[in-house]
């Protein structure tokens, strides 16, 4: 029941996040989309994951998107006219797209039971600390050398 | 794995470097020294000499191929920075750090090379992409950098997010990241597998700037200052087609049948796409550009054909179209004007220059004697092995036809045409690494055996 309403919760403001003709309206859709996949999280068990991803998307990154925009003030630009046989084209290769991803999906098992009840530890810090450290080491550090890079990349770009 | 951590290392290195040495000059010697010590220690590694035993739960897989193929980019690297170590100057204030950049790109390229489970492959995929959106731009003043960058961070991070669509549906359908767990879930073919195939074959191919994803390339390789461009349009390139060709034989070998036509018609359209709109160029510059697009067509029949000429043909490719387009981006940064009228009469004001570049272009046609020549047979007879698709090869030698019109268009203006191209002046260290450069093209174009053999 959760579920369904979560799911719902999160197509439909994911949708109203690309139908909104205000940008400001996308960015506070977006952070609606963000808290119903936090949901969806928490059902999974993966409870470190709900609350890293309201802090660190809902949060922090909404609130940048939101400086940006304002501060680009695009409320009154018009979308740039399309050729109407581009439009087509976007449309049927969509919808082909969704086709595809919908019949790969359709034939996965759908779990009997969707919450482990009394048992919700897998998901705790404890438990992802000790996978992070043990299997996941590598990997680990190796985003480190991602994140430098990107960072030597902002100050390379914003300096002078 | 030790030369993957010295290449981060030494980025981190510049760096530093670059506080303590305010003068710009001195970045190229330290960007050296870190190529070199990285060549040795990655030849140690090879001969087994060096070896770090630590437990990466079988995240990286070292064989031979790959520690090959990463001493010939490093090789490759080096020729690059000895090249380019003057425009690395004048590009902008941030000698260092461009440096710095790179060396995080080299250690992407090592993870690209080893990946065992999708996870590093989407880790190194990124290091290798997000300091090249960075070099892309580094032309800061110049609206048509600005403009590069931004559209290779857009249309990179879209593939990018259509690479994870593809990691998800695979993790989905095995349960695992492991390249051999995936291997094994692909006997049963489900539809989930079949959907992250294409999303993997999709980025991977916008990474190869491979036709129809190829839109990014002309203007991004012709925006970016030409000494990235000339980094792009190698080292980066071929590694990614390392990635590709390791990613689709290992995780999908078992299901060729099912997705070789696919990849035979992106091979095909990305020959005819890059040979035809190349002939149209004025500028020689944007003519390199849309060539590597054709080269990255012969590359992709090593992922079509996927044996042991596939491998040991795309190990030479590397060697050889990096070799070549490294030279002749490295003489056309020279030129005053990149259009083919700059070109015309160099054999005479500057017959070295006008030589070399000859050398190098006509290894990039596949004239006997270069490297390109073996290159390109390599790929076609592992085409012909493979015994599938003959019309590609057929198709694919056409191309090749086509493809000495507009290279030999520049040796003919050099050459055959009256004008007054000017250059501006090289300095000996310049002249003899590009000379050492066609000898090598030369060499491995009689001998291809020294490449293919260190394989075995």
């Amino acid at each position: 029941m959760l579920f369904w309403f979560l799911t719902v919760m999160a197509l439909g403001s994911a949708l109203m996040v690309v139908f909104s003709k205000n940008p400001v309206h996308s960015i506070l859709w977006l952070i609606v989309t963000f808290f119903s996949i936090s949901g969806h999280y928490v059902l999974l068990n993966a409870q470190f994951l709900a609350i890293v991803n309201i802090i660190v998307y809902a949060g922090a990154i909404m609130v940048l998107f939101l400086f940006v925009v304002m501060m680009m003030n695009l409320n009154d630009i018009s979308s740039p006219l399309k050729n109407k046989w581009l439009k087509f084209a976007g449309v049927i290769s969509g919808c082909s797209l969704l086709l595809v991803l919908i019949a790969a999906l359709k034939d996965t098992g759908t779990m009997q039971q969707e919450v482990l009840l009394n048992t919700g530890k897998i998901g705790l810090i404890n438990n992802l600390g000790t996978v992070l450290f043990k299997d996941y080491v590598l990997p680990f550090e190796i985003s480190s050398v991602l994140f430098l890079s990107a960072m030597v990349g902002a100050v390379v770009i914003g300096k002078k | 794995m030790i030369a993957l951590i010295l290449s981060a290392l030494w980025g981190v290195v510049m760096m530093f470097s670059g506080i303590f040495l305010k003068n710009k000059k001195a970045a190229a010697p330290v960007a050296i020294t870190g190529i070199i010590a990285l060549l040795i220690v990655s030849y140690l590694e090879y001969n087994a000499v060096l070896y770090l035993d630590a437990d990466i739960r079988g995240m990286l897989k070292f064989s031979a191929f790959g520690q090959v193929f990463t001493g010939v980019v490093f090789f490759c690297t080096l020729i690059y920075f000895i090249l380019n170590a003057a425009e690395f100057e004048e590009t902008g204030n941030d000698t260092f750090e461009y440096y710095a950049l790179i060396f995080f790109i080299l250690s992407g390229i090592g993870l690209v090379t080893y990946f065992n489970t999708l996870l590093m492959l989407f880790l190194g995929i990124e290091i290798i992409s997000i300091p090249l959106y960075i070099l892309a731009g580094s032309d800061k003043k110049n609206l048509k950098s600005n403009e590069a960058s931004l559209k290779y961070f857009l249309m990179g991070a879209f593939s990018s997010g259509i690479m994870l669509m593809g990691i998800a549906f695979l993790y989905g359908a095995s349960g695992t990241f492991y390249i051999d767990g995936i291997n094994v879930a692909t006997a049963g073919f489900s539809p989930m597998i079949a959907i992250g195939l294409v999303l993997l074959l999709i980025s991977m191919s916008f990474k190869v700037s491979a036709a129809p994803f190829h839109f990014w390339t002309p203007d991004v390789y012709d925006g970016s200052p030409t000494v990235v461009t000339s980094f792009m349009a190698t080292i980066v390139k071929v590694a990614s087609f390392v990635a590709f060709l390791r990613l689709f034989d290992n995780a999908f070998g078992k299901v060729h049948a099912q997705w070789q036509i696919l990849v035979a018609l992106i091979t095909a359209a990305t020959l005819f796409i890059g040979n035809i709109t190349a002939v149209f160029q004025q500028s020689v510059k944007r003519m390199l550009s849309y060539s590597s697009i054709a080269q990255a067509g012969f590359m992709l029949l090593a992922v079509f054909s996927l044996n042991t000429f596939a491998k040991e043909g795309l190990i030479l490719y590397a060697a050889a179209y990096s070799l070549a387009t490294i030279g002749s981006f490295a003489v056309v940064i020279k030129m005053k004007d990149y259009s083919l009228e700059g070109f015309n009469g160099l054999g005479k004001t500057q017959p070295f220059l006008a030589l070399m570049n000859t050398i190098f272009l006509l290894s990039l046609t596949g004239i006997p004697l270069t490297a390109g020549f073996f290159a390109k047979y390599y790929m076609l007879i592992g085409a012909v092995k493979n015994g599938h698709q003959t019309w590609l090869v057929i198709f694919a030698v056409l191309m090749a036809a086509i493809s000495a019109y507009y290279y030999f268009r520049v040796i003919q203006a050099m050459y055959f045409k009256e004008g007054n191209a000017e250059a501006k002046p090289v300095s000996a260290v310049f002249k003899y690494t590009l000379l050492f450069t066609a000898m090598l093209v030369i060499v491995l174009g009689m001998f291809p055996s020294l490449l293919t053999k260190a394989l075995y």
